[in-house]
């Protein structure tokens, strides 16, 4: 059994989104007050990776932790927009630290207690228990499921104590982690579902967690930064906030496969499906084609952000025009083949196609905007394949790529090479 | 019994004489007011766009005074449904359009239908709703029979919440549209990829084959055609590999293929989108001439089942299409 004592608060560790953690942050003293100590946790935090991640189980601790780590989030808020690499990294971090601490406690013999903790965020059923209330789990399964984890893990071997975490032995409602779909962070279709359940071992649900928590601490972040946005940014949090932000190594995401260099457009480069769309479409599909995958592609094309997704436009041009006669004269021409013309019927998509590039809703874009929304990454080829198959005609580059921006920067790459030879 | 385009006399009539609000299903009337309502006037398209009826009686003035060519409903609930402001939740759907199957062994041609396309489109249905509840626990599912095919309306609570990306990814499960990591599993989603990719291996003929393999390969998988289709069904993987001139490679590539062609059984820019607007039930498909209608046994359901009086008495039994 356990060798620590854990008050009921050190849940609030694990979820700092539960009842106790926010009873914890509503607690919090105002800025001026707040203790040296929980600022330095609060700048500092996002760079742990180990030990330091782990609290004492004293009020005190659980205090220091939650406090932390509301004022990181707050404070990124008030320096980062809600999609920025910042805040992706915050969220990588959050769930970094939350699943050493569940592997931690489990370790400690508290495994009962990341479970009843873990058991109030969502429905969690004992895989016996779901078999008895709902369906029975054919034997070969349990195994496949056992087998499929350990090889996930690359574990070929595992002596008995540690077996248990990779046998399923719990069933969770998948609509309970919606966020992590919704947020794209995993695949419904990599999870064995019954009758709504996800049936998961014990490293499945750490991870499931963690994702949760960490997708939340994303949405928090969001709805500050629009709270701030309404109201203003207190400048102590711009401070902290920019400490913050000066850690975080400036490339965090690559886009797979995807290393492209900025210039002129070039339409020779250009993969089957966007071909397509520049010929125009139909009324069915002019939204998709024109705002969700003309206006991504051509500007990520554009503007290669070195594979990084979710930051600024501006952050990679100095001058408007980019954008206003290089990219948005291309999407106009698209938009007046659709059939009927798509902003004819529909004016307001002309601010939707800014808003999908990070402007906002705007029909005036200036730099200065940027950031305002997300700026939209070119959809996935199996995305369009099942939203607007029409447009879909894959030639032999398109079965080695999964992006149609890579496809353009693998032709152009290549072009730049033969042209050096 | 024929399908055939409506005449403006006729849809008059529809509206003047057959259409009841009683038809309306209670999902539409318990939200009435939520919706934002669209009409094709004149068969042009649905260009007269965000109305809101606060009444029954109201969208029966406007069906019975104005006759449209269609009629829709937005499959979300607004707070203000005429600005479209105000998102509340949506009616999860999948379209299954019987004149856009990928695969269609009656032979008729892409953008056609016949009476056989629809029975497709009725088994597609089914097989879609049994995923539904078998794997991904839905309860409250309605079939509508749209004119050329069927919707699948959802209206659990939870369904109804879910945006953008958890639709996608329900498409993808659904219809069978990504090659599993393992094919083996008794259930969940290794077996709805093997079951559909099966059935759709069986329906497909050489021309379609070709499609998803390269001429080589071809040959052998046409050979052994029946077999690989078993052996998937079973996710007898290694078997299937073991079947003359069949490597990993050639697997792959049809694998991937069927999954592609999977996701076409479905529209799925209908299933992801919250706000659109979709044939009303009870209405008229002036294109065919059949009755929008929700179906209470999709089993025994034919399309002569929503066939107007106007077409009735018009004679039109012997015409088939």
């Amino acid at each position: 059994m356990g060798g620590l004592v854990l008050l009921p608060e050190y849940a609030a560790v694990l979820n700092p989104f539960s009842e106790e953690g926010r009873k914890i942050a509503s607690n919090a003293p105002p800025f001026e007050q707040m203790p040296e100590e929980t600022i330095k946790t609060a700048i500092e935090r996002i760079k742990w990776s180990g030990r330091e991640a782990i609290v004492e189980p004293t009020a005190q601790s659980i205090e220091r932790e939650i406090h932390s780590f509301y004022l990181m989030c707050q404070s990124l808020a008030a320096v980062c927009h809600p999609y920025s690499a910042e805040t992706q990294y915050a969220r990588e971090s959050v769930k970094k630290v939350l699943k050493y601490r569940l592997y931690d406690l489990f370790r400690k013999g508290e495994g009962e207690f990341c479970l009843k903790t873990i058991g109030r965020a969502l429905n969690l059923l004992p895989l016996e228990e779901f078999i008895k209330q709902r369906k029975e789990l054919p034997e070969s399964d349990y195994y496949r499921l056992r087998d499929l984890r350990m090889k996930k893990d690359g574990v070929e071997e595992v002596d008995p104590h540690l077996l248990q975490q990779f046998l399923p032995k719990w069933a969770v409602k998948w609509t309970d982690v919606g966020i992590v779909f919704k947020h794209n962070r995993a695949n419904l279709t990599d999870f064995y579902l019954i009758d709504g359940w996800m049936i998961l071992t014990l490293r499945d649900l750490w991870d499931l967690y963690a994702e949760l928590i960490g997708d939340q601490t994303e949405e928090y972040i969001q709805t500050v930064y629009e709270r701030m946005t309404d109201r203003g940014k207190p400048e102590r949090l711009v401070k902290i906030g920019e400490q913050i932000a000066r850690q975080i190594p400036k490339t965090v995401e690559r886009l797979p496969g995807v290393r492209g260099v900025a210039g002129k457009l070039n339409p020779e480069y250009f993969p089957p499906c966007i071909h397509n769309v520049l010929r125009g479409v139909g009324s069915g599909l002019r939204n998709f084609a024109i705002v969700m995958l003309l206006t991504p592609f051509l500007s990520y094309a554009r503007i290669a952000p070195s594979g990084k997704r979710g930051d600024k436009i501006s952050d990679f041009i100095q001058n408007i025009s980019v954008i206003t006669e290089e990219i948005v004269p291309i999407i106009m021409k698209a938009a007046e083949r659709c059939n009927p013309p798509l902003f004819s019927d529909q004016p307001q998509e002309k601010a939707n196609i800014f808003y999908h590039m990070g402007f906002g809703m705007t029909i005036a874009p200036r730099l200065q905007d940027a950031g305002r929304s997300k700026w939209y990454m070119v959809p996935n080829c199996a995305k369009i394949q099942a939203v607007a198959p029409p447009l879909c005609q894959p030639d032999e580059l398109c079965k080695k790529i999964k992006n149609p921006l890579t496809y353009y920067f693998r032709k152009k790459a290549e072009a730049l090479r033969r042209r050096s030879q | 019994m024929i399908m055939r385009p409506a005449t403006p006399e006729e849809i008059k009539r529809f509206y003047r004489e057959e259409w009841n609000k009683k038809d309306l299903p209670d999902f539409i009337t318990h939200t009435l007011s939520l919706r934002e309502f669209g009409f094709d006037l004149d068969g042009s398209g649905p260009s007269h766009r965000y109305n809101q009826f606060l009444t029954l009686e109201q969208l029966e003035e406007f069906l019975r005074v104005r006759a449209p060519y269609s009629a829709y409903a937005s499959v979300a609930l607004y707070e203000n449904p005429r600005k479209r402001e105000g998102w509340l939740k949506a009616d999860l759907v999948f379209d299954i359009d019987a004149k856009d199957l990928p695969v269609k062994p009656c032979g008729c041609p892409k953008g056609q239908v016949c009476y056989k396309c629809i029975e497709q489109a009725k088994q597609v249905a089914l097989e879609f709703a049994d995923v539904l509840r078998r794997d991904l626990g839905f309860r409250q599912i309605v079939f509508v029979y749209s004119g050329r095919g069927f919707h699948i309306r959802v209206l659990d609570e939870f369904a109804m919440r879910l945006e953008h990306n958890e639709r996608q990814q329900l498409v993808s499960y659904v219809t069978g549209a990504v090659v599993p990591t393992d094919l083996s599993l008794a259930l969940g989603y290794s077996k709805v990829f093997r079951e559909r990719a099966a059935k759709l291996l069986r329906l497909m003929n050489e021309e379609k084959l070709r499609e998803v393999v390269k001429r080589r390969a071809f040959k052998n998988l046409l050979r052994f055609k029946d077999q690989i289709v078993q052996y998937l069904l079973e996710g007898r993987v290694d078997d299937i590999l073991s079947l003359e001139g069949i490597g990993a490679g050639t697997l792959e590539a049809l694998l991937t293929g069927l999954a592609r062609i999977n996701s076409e059984f479905t529209d799925g820019k209908v299933t992801v989108d919250t706000k659109r607007i979709l044939r009303l039930p009870s209405s008229l498909h002036s294109g065919v001439s059949r009755k929008c209608m929700v179906i209470k046994n999709l089993d025994s359901f034919t399309p002569d089942d929503a066939v107007p009086r106007f077409l009735l008495e018009a004679g039109g039994k012997d015409a088939q299409h």
